[in-house]
């Protein structure tokens, strides 16, 4: 499995390369951020372990570009600093699982082989109705604009329900389907919180009610 | 150009504004004063001319039209300063004699009622007169009469009374303007004195501004004292952090160092775990300290969008727990702002959905919403839970409840020094699903 290392500590970077060809992955080291934007670009790894803090620049910038030139393998970053808003900012940039230092080397291993068996058949999925894209994989929502939403889990199921056929009518108790609640009886006042929390993503009027029938992803709509 | 752009002192800018209106005020009042004063008087006079003019009509129509046999003589002119004429188809009377050039084309114009006439250079008489004329018959002879007066000698007077309204307006405007300065200084006098506790502050003489002045300086007093004393609870904390850190990471790194320097052991397993195990030490120190020291209580100026990290947070627990759901309900808009710090709910909020990751099962729901004032958080997961008699133990430093999960007990102990940090409280109940729901109350803005 060929595994690109991105880490400019040369102690840190000598010694984890030879535990991870150890644990059976071929491993390339890039000291830089421009050896790492070149390698990942060039060639073709399995999964990639970045750290944040290169002596030429961000890691979460190499990692922005990889994504924007569609490299698609999974990244672990390691980080220094442990606050939630970096590891927020690492997995909107394209990040799948981030691990604070100093880490111990079975569970680096162990959360490699995760997001390598995560990505396991996954190719970029998105799912487009208008000026609207789907991320599935990352969950996310892009609009015209450009602008990335987050979603959480049902907001995201109940999106690619509604964006999966735009314009067809989903009755409610279809869209109930979509909700995962440990809720004995969830009500239908439940879509509709969700509907409107959707339609601030969206814009009022990508969302339809059909009155009696239930809701309709209007996807040209302004 | 502004009015008054940036006005470098209150009392300058009171002052700007303040005298030229003053003035300007005074000013126009002489000036209202002084055309009050001449409509007066122009009224008053014509109202008597009037009057005179009537009386002789009267005595005319008595003596049956003879003007001869009227014994005005200067009557009129002795008693009243006026003049008189008075023209019949056979002859004309003017009193006194000189005013006759001026009243001659009155009595043959055709003007009724007030006549002015000004301008004229007859020696004797006024330049400008006031005069009031009626034509009236008399057993079919038509008379007219006029009686004028001397204006001059009216505004002549009437100028000495303006003169000394302007002069009593001057000694009032400085004794505004003297008011007006006395005003702003005693009323800026408290800022004199923060000025002074400010510099004394400053020089170390006090160490808190007294509290006492004017109500509108008292919350801004308050503010400054909150903010020195989170300053040197800051301070106070980072310090005790340091002196901590220092010693309890100094002695690992002896240890350590003492047996990388000591060549002639071997470094067997046993040695090399006792080094890891030191280094481990060092970096827990390490790590709580940070975060201990990086969250930073209530602070005047700091609000966090409480929807949009959470959404941040859960979408990102989303993505590390793939098979688990993390929702969110909340009644709250996309941009409300909460007074907590953003680092601190974020600390919060990661803390306890990661907490609630590690042990649900599939499903964790974070809550939002405010309720009478208050801020309220509740995390709740459909995990095994946590026994009642074990919940009192959660969050307190340094204990696991289980080992499996490692770093729960440092999560946990933040929320609870944050939450204490803003007044708050924590508390532990069963969800729905029988997992453990965790709840947060924060005090609110006032």
């Amino acid at each position: 499995m060929r595994l690109l290392l991105v880490e400019d500590d040369p102690l840190l970077a000598n010694g984890l390369s030879a535990q991870l060809e150890k644990a059976g992955f071929s491993v390339d080291t890039a000291r830089t951020a421009r050896d790492a934007r070149q390698l990942g670009q060039q060639e073709s790894y399995r999964a990639g372990i970045l750290d944040l803090g290169l002596p030429d620049g961000n890691g979460l910038d190499v990692l922005r570009q990889w994504r924007t030139h569609k490299v698609s393998f999974p990244v672990l970053i390691l980080t220094a600093r442990g606050d939630w808003q970096d590891k927020v900012n690492g997995l909107k940039a394209g990040a799948d699982d981030y691990l604070a230092k100093p880490f111990q080397t079975e569970e680096l291993i162990a959360r490699l082989h995760a997001i390598v068996r995560r990505s396991q058949g996954r190719i970029m999925d998105t799912l487009t109705a208008g000026r609207f894209e789907l991320d599935e994989n990352r969950q996310t929502l892009k609009a015209g604009d450009d602008t990335e939403h987050s979603l959480t889990g049902t907001e995201f199921r109940l999106l690619r329900c509604l964006m999966s056929r735009p314009g067809q009518v989903f009755s409610k108790e279809q869209l109930l389907d979509q909700l995962y609640s440990l809720d004995d009886t969830p009500s239908e006042n439940v879509i509709e919180a969700y509907v409107r929390r959707l339609r601030k993503l969206v814009g009022p009027d990508t969302i339809k009610t059909r009155r009696g029938q239930g809701y309709l992803f209007d996807a040209d709509s302004r | 150009m502004p009015i008054a752009a940036r006005p470098r002192s209150v009392r300058g800018m009171l002052l700007i504004l303040l005298l030229p209106a003053g003035i300007g005020l005074m000013a126009l009042a002489w000036i209202i004063h002084g055309a009050l004063l001449d409509r007066m008087s122009t009224d008053f006079v014509e109202s008597r001319l009037q009057d005179e003019v009537a009386f002789l009509e009267h005595q005319v129509r008595q003596s049956g039209g003879r003007i001869d046999t009227l014994q005005t003589g200067d009557y009129f002119q002795e008693v009243f300063h006026h003049a008189f004429a008075i023209a019949s188809p056979s002859r004309q009377a003017i009193s006194p004699e000189t005013w006759a050039p001026l009243l001659a084309p009155l009595l043959s114009s055709k003007q009724e009622g007030a006549v002015r006439a000004r301008g004229a250079e007859v020696p004797d008489a006024p330049s400008e007169m006031l005069g009031y004329r009626r034509a009236f018959s008399v057993d079919g002879n038509p008379f007219v009469v006029i009686v004028a007066e001397d204006m001059q000698a009216l505004q002549r007077s009437q100028a000495e009374l303006h003169t000394w309204t302007a002069v009593v307006s001057v000694l009032l405007v400085s004794l505004m303007i003297g008011s007006i300065w006395v005003g702003i200084t005693l009323a800026l006098r408290p800022v004199v004195g923060l000025r002074a506790s400010l510099k004394k502050l400053q020089s170390g003489d006090i160490s808190r501004i007294n509290a006492d002045g004017p109500e509108e300086f008292r919350p801004l007093v308050r503010q400054l004292n909150q903010l020195l004393d989170s300053l040197d609870d800051r301070l106070e904390r980072s310090r005790d952090a340091l002196a901590n850190l220092s010693h309890s990471v100094k002695t690992p790194i002896a240890a350590v160092r003492q047996i990388l320097e000591d060549t002639s052991r071997p470094l067997d397993e046993n040695l090399r775990r006792e080094m890891a195990s030191r280094l481990d030490d060092i970096d827990a120190q390490l790590e709580s300290e940070m975060r201990r020291s990086r969250f930073a209580g209530p602070q005047v100026g700091q609000s966090a969008c409480p929807v949009k990290q959470a959404r941040d947070l859960l979408w990102m627990l989303g993505r590390l727990y793939p098979d688990k759901s993390f929702e969110l309900s909340t009644d709250l808009p996309e941009h409300h702002r909460w007074p907590v710090e953003e680092h601190d709910l974020n600390e919060i909020l990661g803390n306890l959905l990661d907490n609630a990751g590690k042990w649900s099962s599939r499903w964790v729901e974070l809550t939002l919403g405010e309720d009478q004032g208050q801020l309220k958080i509740i995390i709740s997961d459909d995990g095994a839970g946590v026994s009642e008699a074990a919940r009192s133990q959660l969050g307190k430093r340094g204990l696991r409840l289980d080992e499996q999960t490692p770093g729960h007990g440092l999560g946990l102990a933040i929320v609870h020094a944050i939450v204490d940090r803003y007044q708050g409280q924590v508390h532990y109940t069963s969800s729905k699903a029988g997992g453990l729901a965790a709840g947060v109350v924060l005090p609110g803005a006032d």
